[in-house]
Parts: C-alpha cells; structure tokens; sequence
C-alpha cells in the first residue's frame, strides 16, 4: 500500500516535470511550426494564440495517443483466449488516484497558459492618442457593416450583403505595427466581428455597456477577409467585409482620400 | 397474474398475429406499462432522428459546393434550426427517456414506474409538443429560423414575426414539460422503488446515470420553460423582458445556456452509462472503480450546472477565468471515467459482438471531441473557434459520437431482451463500419474549416473552402447510408430471427434485467436473485464465483 503509493508519487513527479517541459517547449512554438488549421496570424496578438494553440495540441494529443495506446492495445492483445473467467479486479486505488490527479495538473497548467493569454489580449490602451492608437468604429447591421474613424471624422465605409467571392464587400485599412482599437456598436441583432486571420473575434451585442472594445496590433500587411459569425438573419452568410493592413504613408493617405468625400 | 399476455415488438408487425392491428394500436396508445412506453419514445424518438438526419442531408447537399444550388438562405436558416432543434430536444433527450423506461426499473427490480401513468402523458406532451414545433415547415412563412438558440433580438416580433416562431417556443415549452415529468418519475422511482438489497452503491452504473441526468432534467428544463414563456410574452403580449436597450440580449443567452449547458449532459450522461454496461458483459470482468465511477458522474453532473457561460466567451460580458477553470474542471471527472472505461477493458476476455463494437467505437470517437473540448474550454482559442465549423465538428464528436454510437451500442445489446430475437451480428457490423467511417469523413475535415476561418450556419461559403466541404458532403452521404444496413437487420430479424430463451443471451450480463425472461412479463420478475453485489444477474449465474469474492473480502483488502 505504502509502496504503491510511493511509487504513484514518483510517477506523479515525473508527469509534471514532463508536462512543464512540454509547456515550456509550447511556448517556443513560432508560425515556423505547423499552425495546424490555423491562417497565418495577421497580429502580434494573433502569434500568441497560434503559440498556446500549438502548445494546447501537443498536450491534447499526448493525453489522446496514450489513451487511444491503452484501448487498441487492449483490443488487441486481452481478447479471450480460454473459457475461464479472467481475473474480476474492481478496484486499484493507486492508480485510481494517479488517474485523478494527473489530469488536475495538466490541467492545471493549461489553464495557467489561458489566464495568462486573455488577459494579454484584453489588454487595451488608457487614454488612446491618435497616431499612437487608431481607433475604428465598427456598427454591425443586418447585413453589412459600417466602419468609421471618429479620431479623423472621414466619410462613413458602408457595405452592403454580397457573396463569398464578390469584389464589392466593404474594406477598411488599418496602420501596420501601430496599436488599432475597435469599438463595436450593433444597430440590430448579435453579430459576430471576425477576421480569422487575426486570430480573434467578439460579439456585438445591441445594448450592452461594456466589452465591446479591444486592441490588436497589425503585424503583416495586406488583405484579409472578415466574417459575421454570429446568427444574424437571412443574409448572415453575405455579411462580409475585407481589412487591409498597410503602411503608415498608405494609411495616411487612405484616410485623406476619405476626407475630401465627406457628404454627410 | 398477469393481465396482458401479448408483447408485440417494436417494428416487428408479424408478431401481431394474435389480436387485431386496431387492438395492439389502443393497447400500446393506452397502456401504462413502461417497457411498452420505453418503446414507443424509442421509436418515435428515431422517426425524429431520421428526419433531422434528412434535413442535415439536404444542408450537406447545398455546402457539398460553394454558391447557392438547392435552398435559399432562409430556407437554410430553417433546416438548421429545426436540425438542431430536432436532434437535441426530439431524438437525444426522448431516446434518454426511451431508454430509461425500458431498462432502469429492471435493473432496479422494479415492477413499474413509480407513476404510471404520468410516464404516458409525459410521452404524449413530448410527442404534440415536437409535432407543434416542426409543423412550422407547413405554414406559409415557414418553420422557426432563428437557430436553435434562439437568440434575442433576433427571436423577437420584429425580426422574426413568422407563426413558425412561435409554434416552435410553444411547442417546445410543452415537450420540455413531458421531460421534467418524466424526470420527476426516474428520481422517484430510482428513490422508492429499488427491489430489496439494491442498495445505491449497488445500481448499475446506467441507474445511477439516469438519476443524475434526472435531476439535471430537474435544474435545467424548467428554467428553459420560463426563458421560452417569457420570449412568447414578448412576441405576442407586448412584455420586454428581453429588450436590448435593457440588457435583454445577455439575458436570454445566460437562460438559455443555463438550460443549454446541462442539456448537453443530460444527453451525454444516460448514453455513458449504456457504454458501462456494454464493456464489462463483453470484457466478462465487473466495472472498473464502480465507486470512483459514480463519484465522477456525481461531479459532471454538479460541474455541469457551473459552465454555461462558455458558450459566450466572445460576447466580452463574462467573467472569462471563472468559467474557462470550471469547464477545464470537467476533463478530471470525464478523464476519470475514461480510465474506469480503459479498467474495465483491461485485461478481461475480450469479444467482439455487435454492442461491444459500437461501444469501442465510441471510446475513440467521444475521446477526440473531448480532447477539441478542452482546447474550447481556453478563451483565447475559443475567440477564434467559437460559431466557426470548429465548434460544429466538436459537438458532433461528442454528441454524435455519445448518443449515436451508444444508441445502436443499446439497441444491439438490449434487443434480445425487448424483442426476445438477437440482431443479425454480420449486418451490426456493416451498419457500424460504414456509420463510423461516414461520420468521420463528415466531420473530421470539419474542425480544419473552423480553425482556418469558415463561420457557422451560412448557406455559401469562400471558394477556399471548397474541397473539404466536399469531402464532407460526401461522408455524410456515407452515413445516410449507413442507415439502411440496421433497418434491414431490424426487418430480418423480425421476420425470421432466433428465438431467445434464456434470461442472459449474451452470457455474462450483471444487472437484473439479465435475470428476468427475454422479454420480461408485464411485470418484469416473476421473482428476484439476491442482491448481494453491483453484479446481481452475474452472481446468479455464476455462483461460484460470487463466494470466491466473498472469501476475499473476508480475508481484508483495503477496508
């Protein structure tokens, strides 16, 4: 008994200085590595998620080969092979008790990762300055989008519900290496923003007083496709629009550009 | 003794040779006797199964390319709201309560339900209340599209006015009324009727499971109740409990998730324990850790009513660390369970019959969506994967992998002892080959479309996804038709299928139904072994080894 119990901690031990090793190694991971499903992060942001998304898999399927090891193994090799009863053990506290602690401490350090990251990324700037912070308002609507910069009073960026691979979907820019804030306003129902390449997305829930701000910071340019991905009605498939990470001068004049029009 | 003498089988109409197809029909529509209850939600559930399965059909076919082919948007929106809506509330919760009449008071030695006729009126609430639901598809604005959430403002007068709407809140208030009496029934009966000797801590491990999801039933289905009464106040007398302007949006997602959380359990937990009793017949070896089983289902039960909220980690309006610990919490009992699984496997004598296949089939399909749902449980990866085909594809591995995979597992294991004939094993295992590689063809490739970017419950998608929309159109076509095989079996069998005349077919079951005839009088025992272990049917038929047992207990071991 006492011996078991021993040898269950020595094997405890080792579990967890595997697992650190592992979740250190995670934390190495960089897009070099297979970003399993995942689009290239367009984000500073972005990179840290694929990392814990890396990291979260390599525990997951450790914990699944082993698993998935113990049943094909025991498929295969404790078939019956006589008529008498094999041995009817009901009970084994010593692995009972190993198996119940050691997921607590995968877990444990998985939800150490997770805490970690989403308070990384709910991290947003105090007094945001203009050419420190953009800011972007984003109004959800059934079906389309509109984007505005209240930080340089441009014209208004309205779309409107179009298909998958229509040229005309509403397109914002935004300044590569530079902190972005979005603040998010529904008009209607619960959408969803979403740009999977930044590896992120939130709600835009109508009514609601807080949490509808984030920052990301754009680290690659070029354009990226954006989704609704909240149910939104009968056009919750056409409510698409593009962002287009850019250079500072090109973002610059992006903005002039949508100066000289304003109508309102 | 007994008053009715004829047992016709479910789908078997060449047993009804004895009376009058009209007299089986008054029988069967006014009967009290929970066998025959069992059956009639077990087949009505399965209708319900292969409708739902043809409308996912007919959404495979339109995602089978990108653009619009078959269906409009609102047409689709419909299909997969009524999907939903029918899989979750029509086919895997009655199939809970199909099973549970059948089998749990014979396990418990039981003659009945505790209430009898209750248990007939929940049947028909749960059967007008989803007739209600789906018969939106006949009005002319068809039926409810708002998804099976039924998110507020999008579920309100405005933006959904369509009757379909309301007849599916109604509808589903009045079979959700149907599962809370049934709930009410199981405990009960689980609480008072339980024969001599059948201790708690002897039940089999599918009683214990069906009294825990009972009691969810319990928590979660009337808060659903009052959610949907609410909404319909809403939309049809002017209330504005859920107004946005008032926070009315959170609102409704924290009702429903409150119900919606659990309810995912209560189709889980009842399933889990048909695969409990599966492994240790075919592993001729008791279950392993029975107390620490139990003890686990205890704690998925009691963390199931603490994580609703991780359905609404992007919404940025909940308290991530809380929630995201607690659903992490889950993986320990869950894990727990699965080594108990492994335990009991583990050097027994393993044999390959039907129930034992699909059983094993779960084993490895339940684990991935359980290992994709520790990945969801994080936020910051559920801020990418949550409303994306990622989430889609996980609770397809969890629900479809539970509650498919377990009930064909059930209906090969307990057959002999509803119908009295034993499935054909050759077709059992077509059937299971070709279900299990179309579900996986359907829904694996799934989990990639999420990661890279395909949103959920749209009718069109980007050209990129093309290709792996098309691989899984096609599995699911390969699953369709991996229904075929099991109806065929269940016509030969009943047309020209072995008689069983012995009370275990199968030759080592444990629980007490597996002592009792195939199938049972209308009372179930004519009389009943002594309880002595968790294994009462086991001990009868092999009594020498219920006194080796005994000798080591005498002998001390841990106690």
């Amino acid at each position: 008994m006492r011996a078991g119990a021993q040898g269950a901690r020595r094997r405890l031990l080792k579990g967890t200085v595997a697992l650190s090793v592992l979740a250190f190694a995670a934390t190495a991971c960089t897009t070099d590595n297979p970003r399993l499903g995942l689009p290239i992060p367009a984000t500073e942001q972005g990179k840290r998620v694929l990392t814990l998304w890396q990291g979260s898999w390599i525990a997951a399927l450790t914990v699944g080969a082993l698993v998935w090891g113990l049943i094909i193994w025991a498929v295969l090799f404790h078939r019956k092979r006589s008529d008498q009863l094999p041995p009817q053990v009901r009970y084994n506290l010593p692995i009972e008790m190993l198996y119940t602690v050691v997921p607590f401490i995968i877990i444990a350090v998985l939800f150490y990762f997770t805490a970690r990251d989403e308070t990384y990324l709910d991290k947003v700037t105090k007094n945001p300055q203009p050419g420190q912070v953009t800011i972007v308002n984003v109004t959800a609507f059934q079906w389309s989008w509109q984007f505005d910069y209240p930080q340089y009073h441009t014209a208004s960026i309205v779309g409107e519900p179009t298909s998958p691979d229509a040229k005309n979907k509403p397109m914002f820019e935004i300044p590569v290496n530079k902190k972005v804030r979005f603040h998010l306003v529904s008009r209607d129902v619960i959408h969803s923003f979403w740009v999977p390449s930044f590896i992120f997305k939130r709600d835009v829930i109508p009514g609601a007083k807080s949490g509808q701000d984030f920052e990301l910071t754009p680290t690659r340019t070029g354009l990226y496709e954006g989704r609704c991905a909240e149910l939104c009605g009968v056009d919750h498939g056409r409510m698409l629009f593009q962002v287009k990470i850019v250079p500072q001068a090109e973002f610059d004049q992006f903005i002039a550009s949508h100066k000289g029009s304003v109508t309102q | 003794m007994t008053t009715i003498t004829s047992h016709p089988a479910p789908a078997a109409p060449s047993e009804r040779r004895r009376t009058s197809k009209g007299r089986v029909l008054a029988s069967w529509l006014s009967t009290t006797d929970h066998k025959v209850i069992g059956y009639m939600y077990l087949i009505t559930s399965f209708v319900f199964f292969a409708i739902g399965g043809v409308l996912a059909l007919v959404m495979r076919a339109e995602l089978a390319r990108p653009g619009e082919q078959f269906v409009t948007n609102e047409q689709f929106n419909q299909l997969f709201t009524m999907h939903g809506t029918i899989m979750l509330l029509m086919f895997a919760t009655p199939l809970f309560i199909g099973f549970a009449n059948v089998i749990m008071p014979l396990q418990i030695g039981s003659p009945d339900v505790a209430f009898p006729r209750m248990n007939m009126f929940s049947f028909y609430l749960f059967l007008f209340g989803s007739i209600i639901a789906i018969s939106g598809f006949l009005t002319p604005g068809g039926a409810a599209s708002f998804g099976w959430y039924a998110y507020t403002p999008l579920s309100d007068a405005i933006r959904s006015p369509e009757i379909g709407g309301d007849l599916w809140i109604m509808g589903l208030t009045l079979s959700g009324l149907g599962t809370i009496l049934g709930g009410v029934n199981f405990t009960t009966t689980i609480f008072c009727m339980r024969a001599p000797g059948m201790t708690m801590f002897r039940m089999p491990i599918f009683t214990w499971n069906i009294l825990l999801t009972s009691i969810l039933v319990l928590m979660a289905f009337p808060v659903l109740a009052a959610a949907l009464l609410a909404l319909e106040a809403d939309r049809k007398l002017g209330a504005h409990v859920f107004d946005a302007a008032n926070g009315g949006a959170m609102l409704w997602q924290h009702l429903f998730w409150f119900f919606g959380h659990p309810e995912v359990y209560i189709v889980a937990i009842p399933f889990f324990g048909i695969i409990t009793e599966i492994l240790p017949v075919f592993s001729r070896k008791p279950v392993f850790g029975y107390i620490g089983l139990v003890g686990a289902t205890v704690a998925i039960a009691g963390l199931s009513m603490t994580v609703w909220a991780h359905h609404m980690f992007p919404t940025g309006q909940v308290l991530l660390p809380f929630f995201s610990f607690m659903t992490f919490l889950i993986a320990v009992p869950t894990g727990v369970k699965f080594f108990n699984w492994v335990g009991t496997i583990w050097r027994g004598h393993l044999t390959f019959e039907t129930p034992m296949i699909w059983a094993l089939g779960f084993l490895v399909t339940f684990l991935f969506g359980g290992l994709t749902g520790i990945i969801l449980a994080s936020p910051p990866l559920d801020f990418q994967l949550n409303d994306s085909y990622f989430v889609v594809a996980h609770f397809h591995y969890v629900l479809f992998g539970t509650v498919v995979f377990a009930m064909f597992g059930g209906f090969y294991f307990w057959w002999p002892k509803m119908t009295g004939k034993m499935l054909n094993e050759t077709w059992g295992k077509v059937h299971f080959w070709l279900l299990f590689i179309g579900f996986h063809t359907t829904f694996l490739v799934q989990h990639w479309l999420g990661a890279a970017g395909m949103q959920r419950r749209v009718a069109d998608y980007a050209p990129a996804f093309a290709d792996l929309n098309m691989v899984s159109s096609i599995g699911s076509l390969i699953l369709a038709i991996s229904i075929l095989p099991f109806l065929w079996n269940v016509y030969i069998t009943s047309r020209h299928g072995k008689k069983v005349t012995v009370d275990d077919p199968w030759g080592f079951g444990n629980s007490l139904e597996w002592a009792t005839s195939c199938p049972p009088p209308r009372h179930n025992f004519t009389a009943i072994p002594r309880i002595r272990s968790e294994r009462p049917a086991f001990d009868l038929h092999y009594p020498h080894n219920e006194a080796k047992l005994a000798l080591m207990a005498t002998a001390g071991t841990e106690e």
